[in-house]
């Protein structure tokens, strides 16, 4: 038992002070407004703070921290992408994301678990040594596997899927892993909040004052707050906020849905990814059984859950599971996901100085929790996106320099 | 599920349905500008609102135009485009 | 020592029927309609479950199905709730997540060690050093979960059923009975559902110790019975609330989808625990268990019992316990204000405490149970126990009735605002979505003759929304004493009173979470867990939220609820998932396919014909046998999954000019045109051939998995033009099969008077003839073979063509060929291929496809984009390109890269070894540099090791 948890014992009083402080109202002026306490916001308050030395920074929630999709994905952390800037950037995010429990002192549950995407079809199949091949090239572990290779690592999956579709192969990315996501929140807000940046809960922004093509303040419902540098991290709420400063983007909303069942001992080791099916699951540290299924089909700006999706993707989970009839869902939610048309997120500076955007997450925002927060504060800092990012800025919709991820979605026949 | 009314085939699960985005008037693609078009092909109205949108049922091969608002996701009337005179003849130039 | 009573009025038994079980190995015996809890609690066995953190013994809480610590296996199925599932005869049943079984867990030794385990304590250990997690990783996971799954469990296919009614009734307790009567009586059709096993809800089983309320629940009972139009579901809950009032009622045998014009939520609400130090002992359980056990099942829930209570509830309870045959040693009760209901309990010679509180529970010496009750003054307003005088009460159980929530879920699901009701201390409806009603105590109504008179409300208000005319009945707002208590806790030096039970969480948790700054309701759930076990919060919530509201010193309404999601109880996969339908579309030569030993693919919704190996012959010769009858002499393939659309009507060439790239006004009638359809923003869709029947007449097959999205993009762009012409879908109308090679047409001439010879009937054109007796339309195509015929033929009969075809072929030698065979054909063509040699972001110039723009029309769709990308550099181009000749390296495969040094300059998207040319050919994207014909790039394969390959001129087979 770790030395830790006996002086928690000892002690009569519980020891443990506030992640962050709570404050009655935001200051008039800040260097930096956060807009978003989710995992990403979050991040950029404490890379800011710690590679910037910038703490002079408000982080703005209108509920409460790690509330969006942060508290809501299904925490997998994988960089096994299609486009090489698509890979160097997840693969910076695996890596901080492997220390990041030891340097944010807590306990994330970072665990790597080895991640399958199963292919049903040929062009599946196709996709899988397209990905395996640049992640290779890259020096990222992926590799396409046959079912002899996914049935070891999985002894309960029906490579057959009732008959229905047969398991060709998979992608294997052996980085692949999850992590409990709302310790990613608390964990940096405790590190952003003990580095000087404040975190302001219950705060929403109402509007934002841009003159001359600059940005010099935000309404919010507890007052004005004076600032030059706004960083939008509010991924399902990003069309609200670009409204705000006028400016287009790409980004619809569709709704991602997740549920998890009740606890059993834990039996799946792996995470498993079907595109055919439309099905990722894996097993948490408690023993539930966390699944997500594909986008909904429509743009609403809602959580709200959905019949057919539970309906559908405990169907496909019988087709890989057939032993799980019983087994029972105790519940099911959604987020709402900042779609763009190729797939990729949208970082960097915008039209308008000072405001920064970090929005675009789809599906795949938790996994680049880190790396975005530090890219972002490495953008505000110093009034330029690195290269890291380059291939993600807004302005490649108007040059018709869309990243290639798009390309694995289409791949039809 | 949620139900939606097609206007050829009345009330139907929405399973019968595909989601055709938003309906928008392209720009008069001799005129405008590269960026104006680039916009318009990649760009969005996002925010959440009262929007015009294609809808299609599926099982009858119908395409029509809903008015929704995307936050609450309340149908306020469903019709076809060609039953809109105005943006039929606009759209035929 | 069996505790099970003589008969009681309206029990749930057949006491004709005896069961036989074991349980932890041991011997019981059981009567048809017990649970699984019930029979054991009957014969006296006390510890049911261990807790799931802690592994504490547990027994009987609610027995509402929300015992979540009373889980256990029958060998087959897991996770079974003992306190709602019925014995069987013949079950052998075992407690899950025990080891060494239920009465000596090992595990129980965490209990000692809970000190150790503070709230949140895995976020705090552990990690450092960061070698070390993956051994404490392999510790908690073993720790983890309940009940062990069972591999072999079957998968039972459950149906499910689409039901429409008027009026759903959710609940069938007095509330919802009669709601269901007033709207059936209106001439709707009424539909009621219930949980439990038989209908009646509270009036079943609180009765104050009076025989008569039995016949009250006959006689509504008769009554619903008398309307045809209800149909009544029991045994079964209705899960959750989606959008347009569906709800799935979740039943044994299968979910029941019912779709209700409106809802009346008449679900009643949940008892809720007070919480003092060891309330979670076996014995201590919740007034309305000990009710349910003895109305229900026969059973008295203990010999000597105390009751502790806060509300009015806890006497009627006392008297019906006391009906039951329990000695009722005291009612202890927090308020200090003398219940009106007090005097009638000491009458009946039970000792009643105002003002008072059970400070703890004592177990007895083996912790199986509950050997007396430590009692002392309770102050309200401070909510703390007054420990100066202390008294101890002998007793065997303890029953509890603190208050209620109400069992609102699916009301918060349809969007409902609630607000808090001080004057019942409960959340109530405050604005309820349209068709939406809540009646009884879900609504805050508890009185029974107020819940009565609100079904009516509610039922009448549920009429008018339907547009019938009905009474306004007001309800009125409840009067007197709360039926739940404000803050029923009792904190304690020593901890372990429990809020709680799925995830054993203890006052003093919410205190420290508070300190660490999670003082916001949701955070709290996170850091805690609470409400996040299997029970979802049912007994929990409210107290959680009571606690919060209490350390942040802020009036309940202000912390809030979390959200209520589905499910309101767990609900099987198998029952959601139902029997799971997977559509395929199949040709009308499927069976002689799968009869001449074809492997199928899936293309699109398509099961396509792959290739047909001989006995003992790989996929690679298969196709290259195929292949090679297709260049010697001749072949055929089934390609009736090609999408096949007619447009026809004056405008018909109009509508092509601006659907896709090419010219087609001036297109001849007989002949054929190449089409390739952009999106707006100038990417590669598909493509396929036009052939033009007349001159109001185009006949367009296009490409099997995007044909359905094709034709839908076809449908909406006629709706923008409003062009005067039709569309058609003859995708399933039409077979198509291509017959190919040198001998074709010899083989095709003695099957049709058609003149094919290649001046009349060269390449791309159309003929409509006779084929085989049938008519057909043949197109003349060079997609795999400079002669080939495309005949378009109606689907029935295309087994009838094939098999002419083959018969006619076979002196020549004539082979069937698959879709794999046919990708080496085009290949060998130097055809690239939509989806294949394209991706989701390929544009015409970069498959070298400028020779299919017509750029000088007025409008095409994706023209406005191709305008602007002409402008740019080009950044990759499709090669063909060949291997060395006799390559013998690792053959390179689909999507290896083109590398050169460390940049990518592409990828290969086709490859295969071409045995009529006996190269290794193949498409490739690469940079604009490398496009030139001999130029040299190298593609690194599978194994690592790098290939040269050279850029040639198509097609292949001219080299």
């Amino acid at each position: 038992m770790p030395l830790r948890l006996l002086k928690y014992a000892i002690k009569k009083e519980h020891p443990a002070s506030r992640f962050f402080k709570s404050h009655d109202a935001p200051k008039k002026s800040y260097d930096v407004v956060i807009i978003g306490g989710g995992g990403h916001g979050l991040a950029a308050a404490y890379y800011l703070a710690k590679d910037h030395g910038i703490t002079n920074v408000a982080v703005l929630e209108k509920g409460y921290i790690g509330g969006g999709n942060t508290g809501r994905n299904t925490t997998i952390v994988r960089s096994n992408y299609l486009t090489p800037e698509g890979v160097n950037f997840y693969d910076a995010s695996v890596k901080i994301y492997e220390g990041l429990s030891e340097e944010l002192d807590l306990n994330l549950f970072y665990s790597t678990r080895g991640h399958f995407t199963l292919a049903h079809t040929e062009s599946a199949m196709r996709t899988m040594r397209w990905r395996a091949e640049v992640n290779k090239h890259v020096g990222v572990e992926s590799r396409v596997v046959g079912p002899d290779e996914i049935a070891k690592a999985c002894p309960q999956l029906d490579l057959s899927c009732s008959g229905q579709a047969p398991i060709l192969g998979a992608l294997f990315h052996a980085p692949g892993s999850v992590a409990r996501h709302d310790g990613v929140a608390w964990g940096y807000a405790r590190g952003a909040d003990r580095l000087g940046a404040e975190i302001h809960q219950n705060t929403e922004v109402l509007s934002i004052d841009v003159k001359n093509g600059k940005v010099c303040g935000v309404k919010t419902n507890k007052g004005y707050i004076e600032t030059k540098q706004v960083l939008c991290a509010v991924a399902g709420f990003t069309p609200r906020i670009t409204e705000m400063v006028d400016l287009e983007t790409p980004i619809v909303i569709h709704p991602l849905q997740a549920c998890v069942t009740e606890p059993m001992k834990p039996w799946l080791d792996t995470i498993l990814v079907s595109g055919s099916l439309h099905v990722y699951v894996s097993q948490s540290s408690r023993g539930e059984l966390v699944m997500g299924s594909s986008l909904d089909p429509y743009e609403v700006h809602s959580t709200r859950s959905t019949l057919d999706f539970v309906e559908g993707l405990t169907s496909h989970m019988l087709d890989m599971f057939p032993f799980l009839a019983n087994v029972k869902v105790v519940r099911q939610w959604a987020g709402m996901a900042d779609m763009t048309p190729d797939f990729a997120p949208i970082m960097g500076k915008t039209p308008i100085e000072g405001f920064y955007l970090d929005a675009g997450w789809g599906t795949w925002g938790f996994k680049a929790t880190p790396i975005s927060g530090k890219t972002m504060a490495q953008t505000i800092a110093n009034d330029s996106a690195p290269d890291l990012i380059h291939s993600f800025r807004l302005s490649r919709f108007e040059d018709y320099e869309l990243t290639g991820e798009k390309g694995a979605a289409s791949v039809g026949h | 599920m949620k139900l939606l009314t097609c206007p050829m085939n009345g009330s139907r699960p929405l399973s019968e349905f595909i989601f055709g985005g938003e309906y928008r008037d392209a720009p008069d693609q001799k005129t405008c500008s590269d960026s104006e078009w680039a916009a318009y092909v990649h760009n969005r109205s996002g925010a959440p609102g009262d929007k015009k949108e294609w809808w299609y049922h599926s099982p009858s091969g119908t395409w029509f135009i809903a008015e929704r608002n995307t936050l609450s996701d309340k149908v306020s009337r469903t019709y076809l485009l060609s039953a809109n005179t105005n943006s039929t003849q606009e759209q035929a130039k | 020592m069996s505790l099970r009573t003589t008969k009681q009025n309206g029990e749930w038994l057949d006491r004709t029927k005896k069961i036989n079980f074991t349980f932890e190995g041991e011997a019981f015996t059981a009567f048809e309609g017990d649970t699984i809890s019930s029979a054991l609690w009957a014969a006296g066995q006390k510890v049911l479950g261990r807790s799931f953190k802690y592994h504490r013994a547990r027994g009987v809480l609610s027995l509402a199905n929300h015992d979540v610590n009373i889980l256990v296996t029958d060998g087959i199925d897991t996770n079974m709730r003992a306190d709602v599932v019925l014995v069987k005869d013949g079950m052998v049943l075992n407690a899950v997540n025990t080891i060494g079984g239920v009465k000596k867990d090992k595990n129980s030794y965490i209990d000692s060690i809970s000190p150790l385990l503070p709230v949140g304590f895995y976020y705090k250990a552990f990690h450092t050093p960061r070698r070390f997690f993956p051994f404490w990783e392999k510790v908690i996971r073993k720790a983890a979960g309940l009940g062990i799954v069972n591999f072999d469990y079957p998968r039972i296919l459950k149906r499910k059923l689409h039901t429409h009614c008027d009026v759903l009734v959710i609940g069938a307790g007095p509330t919802g009975l009669t709601a269901a009567c007033v709207a059936a009586e209106a001439g709707l059709e009424v539909t009621i559902v219930d949980e439990n096993q038989q209908a009646g809800g509270s009036l079943g089983y609180d009765r104050s110790g009076n025989v008569a309320m039995a016949s009250q629940l006959t006689d509504l009972l008769a009554k619903v019975a008398g309307y045809s139009n209800i149909t009544m579901i029991t045994g079964a809950y209705a899960a959750g609330y989606y959008p347009d009032h569906l709800i799935p009622i979740v039943a044994a045998n299968g979910i029941t989808k019912v779709r209700a014009k409106t809802v009346i939520v008449a679900s009643g609400a949940f008892e809720q625990p007070p919480v003092f130090r060891y309330n979670d002992l076996p014995g201590v359980m919740l007034g309305s268990a000990a009710q349910r056990l003895i109305y229900r099942y026969g059973v008295k829930p203990f010999n000597n019992g105390v009751v502790v209570t806060a509300n009015d509830y806890g006497y009627r309870v006392a008297l019906d316990l006391l009906a039951a045959g329990t000695k009722v040693v005291a009612v202890v009760d927090l308020r200090a204000e003398a219940s009106p209901m007090a005097a009638e309990v000491t009458k009946r010679g039970v000792k009643v405490y105002p003002g008072h509180c059970v400070y703890e529970a004592l177990a007895s010496s083996d912790k199986s149970g509950v050997r007396g009750a430590i009692i002392c003054a309770y102050d309200e307003q401070k909510n703390v126990a007054i420990t100066a005088k202390k008294i101890t009460l002998e007793c065997d159980g303890i029953a509890m009735s603190a208050g209620w929530a109400p069992a609102g879920a699916l009301l918060y699901q349809a969007g409902t605002a609630m607000q808090f009701d001080y004057a019942v201390q409960q959340f109530v409806p405050s604005r309820i979505p349209d068709g939406i009603f809540a009646a009884g105590k879900v609504n805050g109504i508890f009185e029974l003759e107020q819940r009565i008179n609100d079904a009516k409300r509610a039922a009448n208000e549920a009429l008018r929304y339907l547009g019938l005319s009905a009474p306004e009945v007001v309800t009125e707002r409840h009067v007197g004493a709360s039926p739940s208590h404000a803050y029923p806790m009792v904190p304690h030096d020593k901890g372990k009173n429990f809020v709680d039970f799925d995830e054993d969480i203890q006052i003093k948790d919410f205190v420290n979470a508070a300190k660490e700054g999670f003082d916001n309701i949701e955070l709290m759930k996170r850091f805690t867990t609470v409400g996040m076990g299997p029970s979802q919060g049912k007994h929990s919530n409210m107290n959680a939220i009571r606690i919060l509201a209490k350390i942040r010193n802020l009036p309940v309404e202000k912390i809030g609820t979390t959200t209520s999601r589905p499910f309101f109880h767990p609900t099987p996969i198998g029952h959601l998932g139902g029997r799971g339908f997977h559509s395929h579309r199949l040709t009308s030569l499927h069976q002689w396919h799968a009869e001449h030993g074809a492997v199928f693919t899936d293309i699109g919704a398509w099961k396509r014909a792959a290739y047909y190996p001989t006995v003992g012959q790989t996929k690679e010769d298969a196709i290259q046998t195929e292949a090679m009858a297709v260049r010697q002499t001749a072949g055929i393939i089934d390609g009736s999954s090609f999408g096949k659309i007619e447009v026809h009507g004056p405008d018909a060439a109009e509508f092509l000019e601006r659907f896709f790239t090419g010219v087609y006004a001036t297109q001849k009638v007989g002949s054929c045109r190449y089409v390739m359809l952009l999106d707006e923003s100038g990417v590669i869709v598909d493509d396929g051939i036009a052939s033009r029947l007349a001159d109001d007449l185009f006949y367009l097959s296009v490409g099997t998995s995007n044909a359905a999205a094709v034709y839908r993009e076809m449908q909406r762009s006629q709706q923008m033009w409003q062009l005067d012409l039709g569309l058609v879908n003859v995708t399933g109308a039409f077979g198509a099969i291509n017959i190919a090679g040198p001998a074709a047409r010899e083989i095709l001439a003695t099957l049709t008077d058609l003149d094919l010879s290649y001046e009349s009937f060269p390449i791309s054109s159309v003929r409509e003839s006779i084929v085989a007796g049938v008519e057909a339309r043949l197109i003349r195509v060079a997609f795999v073979s400079d002669v080939g015929y495309e005949l378009h033929i109606p689907m029935v009969q295309v087994p009838q063509v094939w098999q002419a075809l083959l018969d006619a072929g076979k002196k020549h030698g004539i082979r069937p060929f698959g879709s794999d065979t046919q990708r080496l054909l085009r290949l060998e063509m130097g055809h690239a291929m939509p989806g294949v040699d394209t991706d989701g972001l390929t544009n015409p110039f970069e498959i070298g496809a400028e020779w299919a723009l017509k750029m000088s029309k007025s409008y095409f769709i994706g023209q406005r984009s191709l305008q602007i990308l002409a402008k740019k550099p080009l950044r990759k181009r499709l090669v063909a390109f060949a291997l060395a000749e006799n390559f013998k390296g690792e053959m390179p495969m689909d999507c290896n890269l083109v590398l050169e040094g460390r940049e990518i300059l592409g990828r290969v998207t086709s490859i295969g070894y071409s045995k009529f040319i006996d190269r290794c050919i193949g498409l490739a994207f690469v940079t604009p540099a490398k496009t030139a014909i001999g130029a040299q790039f190298q593609i690194r394969t599978d194994n690592g090791s790098s290939v040269t390959a050279t850029v040639v001129k198509t097609p292949f087979l001219k080299n």
